[in-house]
């Protein structure tokens, strides 16, 4: 595959997602409703010597999805890492650049991290429900920045894992252990822990990759959902998952953004060869 | 091979995709060989000729219900996307502009052997519709040969040669209105040649229909219902 | 022909290998299991009587040819034992939650990792000396104090290890969902990690209290002992390593009989200690 084509400093912009000839959900909408939530500006990323990410520029756009895909090791899950800098738990990485959010560059503000993690949810590959009931595992989150009284909390629960379609499922056991959960219910309980603090964007993380087609089905299903609220960047393994759920799609090959546009350009003209053999299949 | 420099990780795929496109060229082959088989029926009235038109549609017909299986299980067991989705697309929707170019070649072997049995000798035997049918297959046999090679230019070039078709067609039409009204009793087989005539014009609307679903192959732009000129300007982009 | 046969030597050869190396293992097994069991047989044998006698568990450690029990022996032993885990396990739970959350291979951390393995493998009569030359030796008397102090030192390199080691087994991926919530350091360590290894952590307490429990060497210079009943933690306090280890060479009778049934009565705490840390552990798994 011919990657030195590809320019280093390759910036698509939302403005020329939306002149896409293809029609999707994005054309339909006034322009103005695309207000980036999210604009990354040149952004470098190092594990120690290895640079993981290379000068990405781009935009993501406010309550929509955005999907990150690419082969594994492109960096798409480390560049997802550094939004809510989840990075600065390991002293080896390091992240240069601009990750502007209301016009707070997130890498340098002085704000406290715990602030902007709790702004930015984030959802992990394998679910990871903490060692307690399922009310806690909800309520945990909340008593970090609210004091909520026994009421208002059993409200908030309840909001949030009917957000997250999982109250059916839970109501008559909320003073169960998360663990004892299914998969796919552990996950969506991840989900609406993350919510119950209500966050302006999530990020999730390969959400779906340890679950089964049913539960995967629904927590697509959620993401629809979520995208009124909130503004959603997933990255996935699974190029038909990006297709289905996401308005936007990135593209990554050896921590550079190749191609990102509307998802239905991406999959039906991607205007970089590099794309299109990655998304029918000749990558090699 | 289409335009993906490499090729796909599955064989499989591969090969389903190459043995899919091979189908279309097949069946292309054999709906081309039915039209001249029909016009030839029509000027020279060899019912062997008209009645072997007659039965090979079964065969065209078969092809198309082949290929849209095939296309369904491509669909199904791979989800293709980008390139392989619009061929897969356009594919479908070639068969279905072959299996009508089909019916229009049966149809002219009708009406030829009808113009037949009515009695040879009044026939009109129309230079202008030789010369369309002859317009008609190469702007299939330039269709296919852009699928063949996605050659966008070139499709380009037969939806510009559909225009030759409908004038044509349009002359045969002041010809035989003429022919009617210096003599009424060609009236009955005028109207046959007429219907002949538009279903010469009908194959030369489908070919045009292959050539686009070409261009949406190499380019991704949808150019049906675009004026030419339009179309020029998406080419030329790049 | 397919290789793949009973007939095939090299597959005859393996299994030759495999049934002689079962069998030296299957010997080396029933010949460790053999010493064992004498000992506790030995030990259940000689000590039961005297701990079928009611008197051992309230009367004082008798003069030579008296009769009597090991009432204040039990007693002390049961105070310094709790004094030195509660002085112990609080060090070697914040040092092991040093060691697996906040040093993450710094250099302190890997030091200190080191330091304790040594501590760990110390003998005990070491820490027995330490103390006494750094706190019995300054004060000019022994006390129940000086082996609580002794004794904790020996819990702490335990519960470092297991506290280590519990909080490594939870996995980074439940850190990180906690902090992804926006939740500081020390909260996501007190109400996450911490519960998650929680079972593990208490499993090695326990397993400390027993290894403990039957030291003799560290109170022998520290705590000595204590003829009378003493509740005073300035004061030599009896216990029952030491009087064991006392009555046992003794040419008196009745005092073996009460060194062989404090024996037992060590053991057989030890053993609940061991089978409660276990099924404590499998229960959390």
């Amino acid at each position: 595959m011919d990657t030195s084509a590809v320019p280093a400093a390759q910036r698509p912009t939302i403005h020329t997602a939306v002149r896409a000839t293809a029609p999707s959900d994005a054309d339909v909408e006034p322009r103005q409703a695309l207000r980036p939530k999210l604009s990354i500006r040149s952004l470098n990323f190092y594990y120690g010597g290895f640079q993981a990410i290379k000068n990405v520029t781009m935009d993501i756009p406010e309550r929509k999805v955005t999907a990150f895909i690419g082969p594994s090791g492109c960096g798409k899950s480390t560049l997802l890492r550094t939004f809510n800098r989840m990075y600065a738990l390991y002293p080896e990485q390091r992240a240069e650049g601009e990750i502007l959010m209301d016009g707070e560059n997130l890498l340098t503000t002085k704000r406290d991290v715990s602030l902007i993690r709790a702004r930015i949810g984030m959802v992990f590959q394998k679910p990871t429900p903490f060692p307690m009931s399922i009310f806690d595992n909800i309520a945990f989150g909340v008593n970090l920045f609210e004091n909520l009284g026994r009421r208002d909390m059993a409200e908030r629960v309840e909001w949030a894992l009917t957000r997250a379609a999982l109250w059916n499922e839970v109501k008559d056991k909320l003073n169960q252990s998360g663990q004892s959960l299914s998969g796919g219910q552990q996950q969506r309980l991840c989900i609406a822990r993350c919510i119950a603090i209500k966050p302006d964007v999530l990020l999730l993380d390969e959400p779906c990759s340890a679950l089964d087609p049913i539960s995967t089905a629904k927590v697509e299903e959620l993401i629809h959902e979520l995208k009124t609220d909130y503004t959603v960047v997933i990255v996935t393994h699974n190029m038909q998952q990006a297709a289905r759920v996401s308005d936007f799609t990135a593209y990554m090959y050896l921590g550079e953004m190749i191609e990102y546009d509307a998802t239905d350009i991406i999959f039906i003209k991607p205007k970089r060869q590099a794309t299109e053999d990655y998304i029918t299949g000749r990558f090699g | 091979m289409p335009m993906g420099a490499t090729e796909h990780i599955s064989k499989q795929f591969e090969t389903d995709l190459d043995t899919t496109r091979t189908r279309v060229l097949q069946m292309g082959g054999l709906v081309e060989a039915q039209i001249l088989a029909a016009i030839q029926g029509f000027t020279s009235g060899d019912a062997a000729v008209i009645a072997q038109v007659i039965d090979n549609d079964a065969r065209v017909n078969g092809y198309e219900v082949a290929i849209d299986g095939a296309c369904n299980h491509i669909v199904v067991k791979r989800q293709p996307a980008a390139s392989d989705l619009r061929l897969i697309m356009a594919i479908s929707k070639i068969v279905t502009d072959l299996e009508r170019m089909g019916d229009e070649a049966k149809k002219i072997a009708r009406m030829a052997k009808r113009i037949h049995e009515h009695g040879g000798q009044h026939v009109q035997r129309f230079p202008a519709i030789r010369h369309a049918s002859q317009i008609a297959v190469k702007m299939l046999r330039q269709a296919l040969d852009a699928f063949a090679r996605l050659d966008a230019a070139s499709a380009a070039e037969v939806m510009k040669e559909d225009s030759e078709i409908d004038s044509e067609f349009k002359s045969v039409l002041r010809q035989l209105i003429t022919y009617m009204m210096e003599d009424p009793r060609t009236i009955t087989a005028a109207l046959e040649t007429v219907w002949v005539a538009k279903a010469v014009e009908r194959i030369g609307d489908h070919a045009k229909n292959i050539s686009e679903q070409v261009i949406y192959i190499v380019k991704g732009t949808d150019v049906r219902h675009t004026s030419f000129a339009d179309i020029e300007k998406e080419l030329s982009r790049e | 022909m397919n290789p793949v046969d009973a007939s095939n030597p090299l597959y005859r050869s393996r299994r030759r290998l495999n049934f002689f190396l079962l069998t030296v293992s299957g010997a080396a097994l029933l010949f460790g299991l053999f010493w064992l069991t004498w000992i506790l047989g030995n030990l259940l044998y000689e000590g039961g009587n005297a701990l079928a006698r009611a008197t051992l568990y309230y009367q004082m450690t008798p003069p030579p040819g008296g009769d009597g029990g090991l009432a204040n022996a039990i007693v002390g032993s049961l105070i310094m034992v709790t004094a030195g885990t509660l002085i112990g396990t609080p060090i070697g739970i914040l040092a092991g939650t040093y060691l697996a959350e906040y040093g993450r291979g710094g250099w302190l951390a890997n030091a200190t990792r080191f330091l304790n393995d040594v501590l760990l493998s110390a003998p005990s009569i070491v820490i027995g000396l330490f103390v006494y030359s750094v706190y019995v030796a300054q004060v000019g008397h022994f006390s129940a104090w000086a082996g609580s102090i002794a004794l904790g030192l020996l819990v702490i390199p335990v519960v470092v290890r297991t506290t280590d080691d519990m909080l490594k087994l939870v996995p980074d991926s439940l850190r990180e969902a906690a902090m992804a919530l926006g939740c500081p350091m020390w909260r996501m360590v007190m109400f996450i990690t911490y519960r998650a290894a929680r079972t593990g952590i208490l499993t090695g307490i326990l397993l400390a209290v027993a290894r403990i429990s039957g030291e003799t060497a560290p109170l022998l210079f520290t705590a000595l002992n204590n003829q009378f009943w003493s509740m005073d933690m300035n004061a030599p306090m009896a216990n029952l390593p030491v009087v064991i280890f006392q009555f046992a060479m003794s040419p008196y009778e009745d005092w073996r009989r009460l060194a062989w049934g404090g024996a037992a009565l060590i053991t057989i705490a030890v053993l609940l200690l061991n089978i409660l840390a276990r099924a404590l552990f499998r229960k959390s798994q």
